[in-house]
């Protein structure tokens, strides 16, 4: 318990062992008392035993027995899918209540970064949508540019910002409004250039849905579309030259380049095998890690930070990028279609060849990915010996290209450790995301952060 | 100066290197020449070359204006092959990448390829000359006194931060017409319907917008390095303008634009011009109070397509100088205006001779075709036949109505007052070998 108040979250190398100890505190059993019959025990009274219950799902994901489970029953993932929903509303109910609930460890564990933000973010897509239709006199042009903007995206990207601005000012003591309507900029131009990549994208690989609707390149002309990701990131530009900082506009101009080389680094698959796995990882940090960790790093500078506090939000910025690029390669083939509001296997279709495939091809060994993913050691996964499949290797090659390689490669790939090894990289990331966090003032925000770590790694869309 | 040339050649060379091999013929023909006028003129004028000193042949200006020979004078005076600026870009190693995939695109019909050769060679080396231009602009206005020694190029009388800004103009222009390049692959459409291309155009589509997007992405570092803020809103709002122009009006399936049905606009419309509020770059340019005047609808659309660039270009490139927002106003409307006239230079182009070339085709939003549909509406029957392709427009009618009308002549008007306009707002500089410089061009264009 004392263990939770301090650091705001459950450390997850020895996350089980937490897990049960939280259990026999919250619900005053006796040592000896197993933890999962606890769980489902009936005799505590109910309010207890419903948080108990929260607490043991919202961990439940991290813990290695599970992960097979969630591999193949979808019907879990939906539960859990609800799950989280029912607990926003719990939430909701706590926070109106919260002066008659104890003060203490169980409320703060629980902190959402949506809803502490959400002075920031409920009108968030509006500006967006209203910046836009300020720009230009031709409402084809504003429709398209706002299509993506319709707030039913996971907004990831603004509220890690925003909650790395306000830790930061926090960690500062400087909380000023006009700080904090600045850093909001920097939060509307992650968004913007994000979205400006998809409609790019939407071209380029010609894909029908996105975000569970059709995308824009079904909907208008290709050309329009095209004119229109240039016009979200001629508004968003305009947006940062008029926060009137060199150093910012540097920072971010830094994204757009990052974007381009990584689209152009997928072009090419002419590595080696050794060298794949570095050019994918260094693919990815262009692509996703680097918005978000140049994103945070302007919320810092132009809160006039020292390089320290700036590089600790570009860190973590970054490895929050990989994680969530990590688990969004690894849900592309367990998630399905309706969860991720577009088609799976996408990236195998694509010829792309992710971190699951490239953990499942033979010459991939693990104990190098580990080397170019962290400086750190005591990797205990990699004791376990992981079954190879040396005839991936043509195949992403050629791209997936030939009849019956998308299905082929799937299948092994679900047979492999691919999958698992995907997500213990990703949470390695999340851990020294969380960590860097720490090196902030303790803060609601800054406890945030470390929430976001879990949010995804354990996200099911 | 001497290391801009060298490096002016090397990337020649390295560009022979890394073009496709199917693009060489054209490439060695065509450029060879300008290189060797250009290397003959750079190491002969030397010498003589220094900051202020006009040479001889700046002071007695050609007897004909020779539009090559304009600018080649025009590139030495600025100390710099501007001919390649356009082309530095080429050398990065995505770009490699990009000309290796461009092979696999020889032969297709995907419009990119086209693009790709006009950039390499055009006519009347027209592509070039807009980095030139705010060169000349640059160094006719000069700089004020605050402005550190380091930050100056002394030998070409110009900053580096406006090199850079030449370079970013470049590169913007550039993105626009290969983005611009691609094709419109929605199945509802004849190209989103042919299986034997589609792969090739869809391939194509990749590559054009990916090197769009590396030079937009490379124009906003370049943009970010220079420091300043309201430059950065500037020539971002250039940008957006680049994507509203494609907006405007009908369009047929390819977004190629049609001119309104006469009659669409009741109510008269304004006939003094409009421009962008000065005071406010996110303002867009009010282009509904214009709709229906073929002059001042012709000006908006072009000031969209094409002025707003240069002009802002022109205008941060003082900004960048230190110098006063009058005289930022005046490179505004130089650049404007300029671009105007040479627009309205090229619409005229393919009416000059009685009948139309082969494989020639016009723009139907071109002054020509816009004077003549106000001077006789019945003619847009005719043009209603391009409302899927303007493909299956019969052009060599068009042609000859046009001929027959006063349209032409309209239209060399037109050009002559923006030559004109662009003419005396020159006046407002001071004079100098580089405000000559410009002027040639400006007539050198007009008797081309």
């Amino acid at each position: 318990m004392a263990c939770l108040s301090t650091s705001g979250r459950v450390v997850c190398g020895s996350r089980r062992q937490q897990t049960h100890k939280l259990l026999y505190q919250l619900l005053g059993s006796r040592p000896g008392y197993t933890a999962p019959s606890a769980a489902t025990g009936l005799f505590s009274p109910p309010k207890v035993q419903q948080q108990a219950m929260r607490l043991c799902h919202g961990l439940s994901f991290s813990m290695g027995k599970d992960y097979p489970d969630l591999l193949q029953s979808p019907h879990k993932c939906s539960q859990s899918l609800q799950y989280s929903q029912s607990s926003k509303a719990n939430l909701r109910q706590h926070s109106s209540v919260h002066t008659q609930q104890p003060a203490g460890p169980v409320r703060e564990f629980q902190i959402d970064p949506y809803i502490i933000l959400d002075d920031d973010l409920k009108y968030f897509y509006d500006d967006v949508r209203y910046l836009l239709k300020s720009g230009t006199s031709q409402p084809e042009l504003d429709t398209i540019a706002s299509y993506y903007f319709d707030g039913q995206g996971k907004a990831l990207r603004p509220m890690v910002t925003m909650l790395m601005a306000k830790a930061i000012n926090y960690h500062l003591n400087n909380e000023s409004h006009q700080l904090v309507h600045k850093q909001r900029q920097i939060a509307l131009f992650s968004e913007m250039v994000h979205s400006a990549s998809l409609v790019h994208d939407d071209v380029i690989d010609q894909s029908d849905f996105r975000r569970g609707k059709p995308s824009v390149n079904a909907l208008w002309n290709h050309k329009k579309v095209t004119m229109a990701g240039d016009y979200i990131l001629s508004i968003a530009s305009i947006m940062i030259a008029r926060l009137r900082s060199d150093d910012v506009t540097i920072v971010l101009s830094q994204i757009l380049t990052d974007l381009v080389q990584g689209e152009f680094m997928q072009l090419g698959s002419r590595e080696t095998e050794n060298e794949r796995f570095a050019h994918y990882l260094t693919k990815t940090y262009r692509k996703t890690a680097s918005l978000i960790a140049n994103a945070l790093k302007a919320t810092a500078v132009i809160a006039q930070a020292d390089d320290n506090v700036a590089e600790v939000a570009f860190q973590y910025g970054r490895n929050i990028g990989l994680a969530f690029q990590l688990v969004d390669d690894m849900l592309d083939f367990v998630s399905s279609t309706e969860q991720m509001g577009k088609p799976t296997a996408a990236d195998l279709k694509l010829g792309l060849a992710t971190a699951p495939v490239l953990f499942a091809c033979e010459k991939m060994s693990i104990g190098y990915a580990s080397k170019v993913a962290s400086r750190r050691r005591n990797d205990d996964v990699f004791m376990v010996p992981a079954v190879k499949y040396p005839e991936l290797n043509p195949m992403v090659m050629r791209r997936f290209s030939e009849p019956g390689d998308v299905e082929r490669a799937f299948e092994l790939v679900h047979k492999s450790h691919g999958l698992e090894q995907t997500r213990f990289l990703a949470k390695k990331h999340c851990n020294e995301a969380i960590r860097l966090a720490q090196e902030l003032t303790e803060s609601p925000y800054q406890k945030g952060l470390q929430v976001v770590a879990d949010l995804v790694i354990n996200r099911m869309k | 100066m001497a290391m801009y040339r060298a490096s002016g050649l090397r990337i020649m060379q390295q560009l022979r290197r890394r073009i496709p091999a199917e693009l060489q013929p054209l490439q060695v023909v065509k450029a060879a020449p300008a290189l060797q006028t250009f290397t003959s003129q750079r190491w002969t004028s030397t010498t003589t070359t220094s900051g202020k000193h006009a040479s001889p042949q700046v002071t007695t200006p050609p007897p004909r204006h020779d539009w090559n020979r304009a600018v080649s004078e025009a590139e030495r005076i600025v100390g710099y092959p501007t001919s390649f600026l356009s082309l530095r870009w080429l050398l990065s190693d995505e770009i490699a990448n990009v000309a290796l995939h461009l092979r696999k695109l020889v032969g297709s019909a995907h419009p990119l390829m086209k693009t790709a050769k006009h950039l390499l060679y055009n006519g009347k080396n027209t592509m070039q000359a807009w980095g030139l231009i705010v060169l000349l602009v640059s160094k006719a206005a000069g700089h004020a006194p605050s402005v550190p020694d380091v930050e100056q190029d002394k030998s070409a009388g110009v900053l580096h931060s406006q090199r850079a800004l030449a370079e970013v103009t470049e590169m913007i222009r550039i993105s626009h017409l290969v983005h611009n390049s691609v094709v419109n692959l929605q199945s509802s459409t004849q190209a989103g319907q042919d299986v034997d291309t589609y792969d090739d155009m869809s391939f194509g589509n990749k590559i054009g917008l990916l090197t769009g997007d590396y030079l937009l992405g490379h124009s906003s570092a370049e943009l970010a390095n220079l420091r300043n803020q309201e430059v950065v809103e500037l020539i971002s709002s250039a940008v957006r303008d680049f994507s509203e122009s494609e907006f405007i009006g009908e369009r047929d399936e390819q977004n190629n634009p049609l001119p309104y049905k006469p009659g669409t606009f009741q109510r008269p419309s304004l006939s003094v011009g409009v421009d962008f509020n000065e005071h406010d770059v996110m303002t867009p340019m009010p282009i509904a109070q214009v709709l229906g005047n073929p002059e001042e609808e012709w000006e908006c659309r072009n000031i969209l397509n094409a002025g707003s660039l240069l002009g802002k270009s022109c205008q941060a490139s003082l900004k960048l100088a230190g110098q006063s927002e009058e005289l930022q106003r005046h490179a505004y409307r130089f650049g404007k205006h300029l671009a105007l006239a040479w627009q309205a230079c090229l619409d005229a182009e393919p009416f000059q001779c009685p009948q139309l070339p082969l494989d020639v085709t016009f723009s139907l939003v071109s002054a020509p075709v816009l004077f003549h549909l106000e001077h006789d509406p019945g003619m847009y029957s005719q043009l209603e036949a391009g409302k899927q392709s303007v493909d299956n427009i019969d052009y060599d009618k068009i042609h000859k109505a046009i001929l027959a009308g006063p349209a032409l002549a309209k239209t060399k008007e037109l050009q002559r007052k923006h030559t004109a306009a662009a003419l005396a707002v020159l006046q407002h500089f001071p004079a100098t070998d580089a405000r000559q410089a410009l002027e040639n061009i400006i007539l050198a264009m007009q008797d081309l």
